[in-house]
C-alpha cells in the first residue's frame, strides 16, 4: 500500500502543470472566458499534442493506455488551472463508452481521433431514442456548439451521429461558469440509420460514468486548492491596521478550516480512483460518495477563501471568482451531492 | 499509487479471525454498545487486555523483555489487524495514557531500569497512568508551567498543582512536567518526571464535569518527595520528552477506528428505529460518511508517508481538529435518531447503548477543548501549514 504518487505519475502531474501554466495561463482563460463562443479552437489539439485527450485511450489507438489514477491527475491540474476543457466529458466520459463497446471497426479511427485532439466528442447519456429514431432536445451538453460527433447512449447503446447530420439544431446556454459552456442540442426525428453503430452496454455506461465522476471530483479538488493558494497568498501580503491580515485569526481560521477539510478528500479521490481502475464493484458507492463529498467541501472552500480577499474578491479582476465558479459546475454536473449521496446510500444501505 | 492493503497480510487475517472464535466469550465489544457496571466492566476490560498482549495483538512492538510481543513494527500488520478487530466489532484492547503515551516515550527516553519496571505492568492493564501536564495558568501555553521542585539530597521536594488530570484517582502513577530548574529559561527548567499516587503530600480533589463523570482533578502537591532517580531522559529535558509524549496524544485523540465504530453504531440506529428509509437521515448520515471516508484514507495516506519517510506537509497537522469534531457530529445524529429517547443518561430505564452516546456526545466536545483547543488547532494549521504569520503580541501597557 502506498498514498503517493509513483515517479511516472509525479513526472505527469508535473508536465500537465507545466504545460498549462505556460500553454494555457489564466491571460488565456480569460480571452475564452470573455470569448462569445467560449471555444478555444487550438485548445484539444494542444492538450492532443501533449498526450492529455488520450490518457485513457488504448496505445494501439494512440493513446497512452493509462488508468483513472492517472486521468484524476490531470483532471486536478486541469481543474487548478481552469483550463476551459470539459475533461470529464470529452476526455474521460466519450473514451470510455466507445472504448467499452463493442462495436468493433465501426468505432475505427474514433478513438484516435480523440487521443490525437482532433475529434471531440460529447455524449449524452439517456438519449431520446425510441423506434431506431432520435427525436427531442436536450439541454446542458458540454461543448456541444462545437462537438464533431454526438455519441447518443440509450439503455447501454451507443450511436454515433456526426454533428453536420441534417435535422441536428444546436443552441448555446449561458453558464455562471465561462470556463466551460454547454448547449441544448435539438434532433428533429433524425434515422438512426445514419448513425454508426457502436454496441455497448449499461455496465459500460455506468463505469464509464462513474470516471467521469471522479474527473469532476478532481477539478474540484483542483479549483478549490488553488483558490486556498491565492487566498493565502493574499492573507500573507495585504495590510490592514497596520497588519498582515493573515495574522488575524478571524482570517487564518478560515484558510486552516479550508485546508483541514480539502487535504482529507485528496486521499478519498485516490483512493476512489484506484478502486475504478480495479474494477471492483465498490465503486458503485464509492464514486458518487467522493463526488458528492469532494464538491461540497470545494464549495465550502470557495465560499470561504473568496471572503478572505473583503471586496476585491467580489471582482471580476481578481481570479478568484473563476474557481469559485468552476467548483459550481463541478457540482451540479452529473449528479449534484444530495442526488449523489442518495445514489450512495441506495449502494451502501439497501 | 497503491491504496489496497492486497492480500499479503491474508495469513494474519486467518490467525486474528481464529483468536476471536476462541475467544469469543471474554472478548470485549468496540463502540457504543458495551458498558455497564463499573468495576465489572474494569474486570473484563483488564481481563481481555492479558488476552491480546499474551497473543501479541496488544503491546505488539514491545520488546519481549518488557513484556510485550517483540514483532519488528510493522504498521501494515497492525492496520490489517486493527481492520479486523474493527469488522468484528471487537475492541483491540485499553486506549489510555500509559499505554498510548507513556510507554513510547518510556522507551525512547527512559533508563533500562524504568523500562524494567515500569512497561509490562502498564500494557497489561495493572498500572494505570495519569498525565500531569496543564495547571491553572499554564492551558494552551504549557511551557509557563510553575510546579516546582528542589533537589534535597537524593529526592525532588514539589509544590504546586495540577488541573484538569484525568482518571487522577483511578491511576497508580502519574507523568508530570515538573520545573526543576529556576533559572534555566522557560523551557529549559522542566523535567519529565514519575511519581506513585500514594505519594504523601499529593492531594486529588474531583473537578466534575458536564458528562457528569468526575474525569477530571485538581492534584495538589505539598513537599511531595520523589526520587531523583524518577527523571525520564536528563533533568532539563522535559519539555522535550514531554511534546514526545503529546505526539502519541494527538494520535490517540485523532484516531479514526473509534469514529468508524460509532458510526456503525449509528447505522444500527438507524435501521432500528426505520429512519434509514428516511431522505433527511440518509442525507446526514451519507454526509457523515463521506467525511469518514475521507479521514480514513487520509490517515492510510499518513501511515504511507511515514513508511517512506515523505513529507506530508500539513497534512499531519489536521487530523486532531478533523476526528473530534467528526466523533461529535456523529453522536449527534444517533441522539436525534434517538429522538425523546435521546434525553436519557446512564443509568436510566429505557437508555440505549448504556448511555454512551450522550455521554460520548459530550466528551467528544471536552476532546475538542482539550489537546490543544480547535481555536489553537487552527493557529498551528495556519501558521505552520499555510505560512501565516503569528498574532503579534500586544503592546505593553
Amino acid at each position: 500500500m502506498d498514498f503517493g504518487l509513483t515517479q511516472p505519475q509525479e513526472l505527469l502531474r508535473d508536465s500537465i502543470a507545466r504545460f498549462l501554466a505556460q500553454g494555457v495561463g489564466i491571460d488565456r482563460v480569460r480571452r475564452v472566458m470573455d470569448s462569445e463562443s467560449g471555444h478555444d479552437e487550438a485548445i484539444h489539439a494542444e492538450l492532443g499534442d501533449q498526450g492529455i485527450t488520450g490518457l485513457l485511450v488504448d496505445m494501439d489507438r494512440g493513446g497512452s493506455e493509462l488508468g483513472m489514477q492517472e486521468a484524476a491527475i490531470a483532471a486536478q491540474e486541469i481543474g487548478r488551472a481552469a483550463a476551459p476543457v470539459n475533461f470529464h466529458s470529452s476526455c474521460v466520459l466519450a473514451p470510455l463508452l466507445i472504448a467499452g463497446a463493442d462495436g468493433g471497426e465501426r468505432r475505427s479511427g474514433l478513438l484516435e481521433g480523440i487521443a490525437e485532439g482532433k475529434t471531440l466528442v460529447t455524449p449524452i447519456l439517456d438519449a431520446p431514442i425510441g423506434n431506431g429514431r432520435v427525436d427531442g432536445s436536450v439541454p446542458y451538453l458540454p461543448d456541444a456548439a462545437w462537438a464533431d460527433a454526438f455519441l447518443l447512449e440509450d439503455e447501454g447503446s451507443l450511436h454515433l451521429l456526426d454533428a453536420a447530420t441534417p435535422g441536428i439544431g444546436v443552441e448555446p446556454l449561458q453558464t455562471v461558469d465561462q470556463t466551460r459552456r454547454v448547449a441544448e442540442v435539438t434532433f428533429s426525428d433524425i434515422d438512426l440509420g445514419a448513425a454508426r453503430n457502436l454496441g455497448g452496454n449499461a455496465a459500460n455506461t455506468r463505469r464509464a460514468v462513474y470516471a467521469a465522476q471522479i474527473a469532476l471530483a478532481a477539478d474540484a479538488l483542483g479549483a478549490a486548492r488553488k483558490g486556498l493558494d491565492i487566498a493565502v497568498e493574499y492573507a500573507r501580503e495585504r495590510k490592514q491596521f497596520d497588519r498582515i491580515i493573515g495574522s488575524f485569526q478571524a482570517v487564518k481560521h478560515i484558510c486552516a478550516e479550508v485546508l483541514a477539510e480539502v487535504e482529507p478528500v485528496q486521499s478519498l479521490l485516490w483512493h476512489t480512483a484506484d478502486v475504478w481502475d480495479g474494477g471492483s464493484d465498490e465503486i458503485e458507492h464509492f464514486a458518487p460518495l467522493l463526488k458528492a463529498h469532494a464538491t461540497d467541501v470545494a464549495s465550502h472552500a470557495v465560499t470561504l477563501t473568496t471572503q478572505v480577499f473583503g471586496g476585491i474578491g467580489f471582482t471580476h479582476e481578481c481570479d478568484m471568482h473563476i474557481f469559485y465558479k468552476r467548483a459550481g459546475y463541478d457540482r451540479q454536473m452529473l449528479g449534484n451531492p444530495t442526488a449523489l449521496r442518495e445514489q450512495a446510500a441506495a449502494a451502501m444501505y439497501p | 499509487m497503491d491504496t489496497m492493503i492486497g492480500s499479503r497480510y491474508d495469513s494474519l487475517r486467518e490467525e486474528t479471525r481464529s483468536f476471536f472464535a476462541a475467544n469469543r466469550a471474554a472478548a470485549v465489544p468496540a463502540g457504543p454498545g458495551f458498558g455497564g457496571d463499573a468495576s465489572e466492566v474494569r474486570r473484563r476490560v483488564v481481563e481481555w487486555q492479558q488476552r491480546l498482549v499474551d497473543a501479541g495483538y496488544a503491546g505488539r512492538e514491545i520488546p519481549q523483555r518488557y513484556g510485550g510481543a517483540g514483532h519488528e513494527p510493522d504498521p501494515l500488520a497492525n492496520l490489517v489487524i486493527e481492520e479486523e478487530f474493527q469488522n468484528a466489532g471487537i475492541s483491540l484492547g485499553m486506549e489510555n495514557q500509559g499505554i498510548s503515551m507513556f510507554v513510547p516515550t518510556l522507551l525512547h527516553f527512559g533508563r533500562e531500569d524504568q523500562k524494567q519496571d515500569l512497561i509490562r505492568p502498564t500494557i497489561r492493564g495493572e498500572l494505570i497512568w495519569c498525565q500531569g501536564y496543564s495547571e491553572p495558568g499554564s492551558g494552551s501555553d504549557l511551557a509557563s508551567l510553575r510546579t516546582s521542585a528542589v533537589l534535597d539530597g537524593d529526592e525532588y521536594v514539589i509544590n504546586g498543582q495540577k488541573i484538569w488530570t484525568s482518571g487522577a484517582r483511578e491511576a497508580d502513577m502519574m507523568f508530570a512536567l515538573i520545573r526543576t530548574e529556576a533559572d534555566a529559561g522557560k523551557h529549559g527548567g522542566i523535567s519529565y518526571l514519575v511519581l506513585s499516587m500514594d505519594t504523601p503530600g499529593l492531594d486529588v480533589r474531583p473537578l466534575m464535569t458536564m458528562t457528569g463523570d468526575a474525569s477530571f482533578n485538581e492534584v495538589f502537591f505539598t513537599d511531595v518527595r520523589v526520587p531523583a532517580t524518577n527523571v525520564i531522559g536528563r533533568p532539563g529535558q522535559g519539555w522535550e520528552v514531554g511534546t514526545y509524549t503529546l505526539r502519541f496524544e494527538r494520535n490517540m485523540l485523532g484516531r479514526s477506528n473509534a469514529t468508524e465504530n460509532y458510526l456503525a453504531g449509528c447505522v444500527d440506529i438507524l435501521r432500528e428505529t426505520g429512519l434509514i428509509d428516511s431522505p433527511v437521515y440518509r442525507d446526514r448520515l451519507l454526509k457523515l460518511e463521506g467525511r469518514v471516508q475521507a479521514m480514513k484514507y487520509h490517515q492510510l495516506r499518513l501511515l504511507t508517508d511515514r513508511l517512506k519517510q515523505r513529507d506530508s506537509g500539513a497534512g499531519g497537522l489536521i487530523v486532531k481538529l478533523n476526528n473530534c469534531q467528526l466523533n461529535y457530529d456523529v453522536c449527534a445524529l444517533a441522539i436525534d435518531a434517538m429522538a425523546e429517547r435521546g434525553v436519557l443518561r446512564r443509568g436510566s430505564k429505557h437508555v440505549r447503548d448504556y448511555g454512551n452516546w450522550q455521554r460520548n456526545y459530550m466528551y467528544a466536545l471536552g476532546l475538542i477543548i482539550g489537546g490543544g483547543t480547535a481555536q489553537i488547532q487552527k493557529n498551528i494549521i495556519g501558521e505552520r501549514g499555510l505560512g501565516l504569520p503569528r498574532e503579534p503580541k500586544p503592546a505593553a501597557v
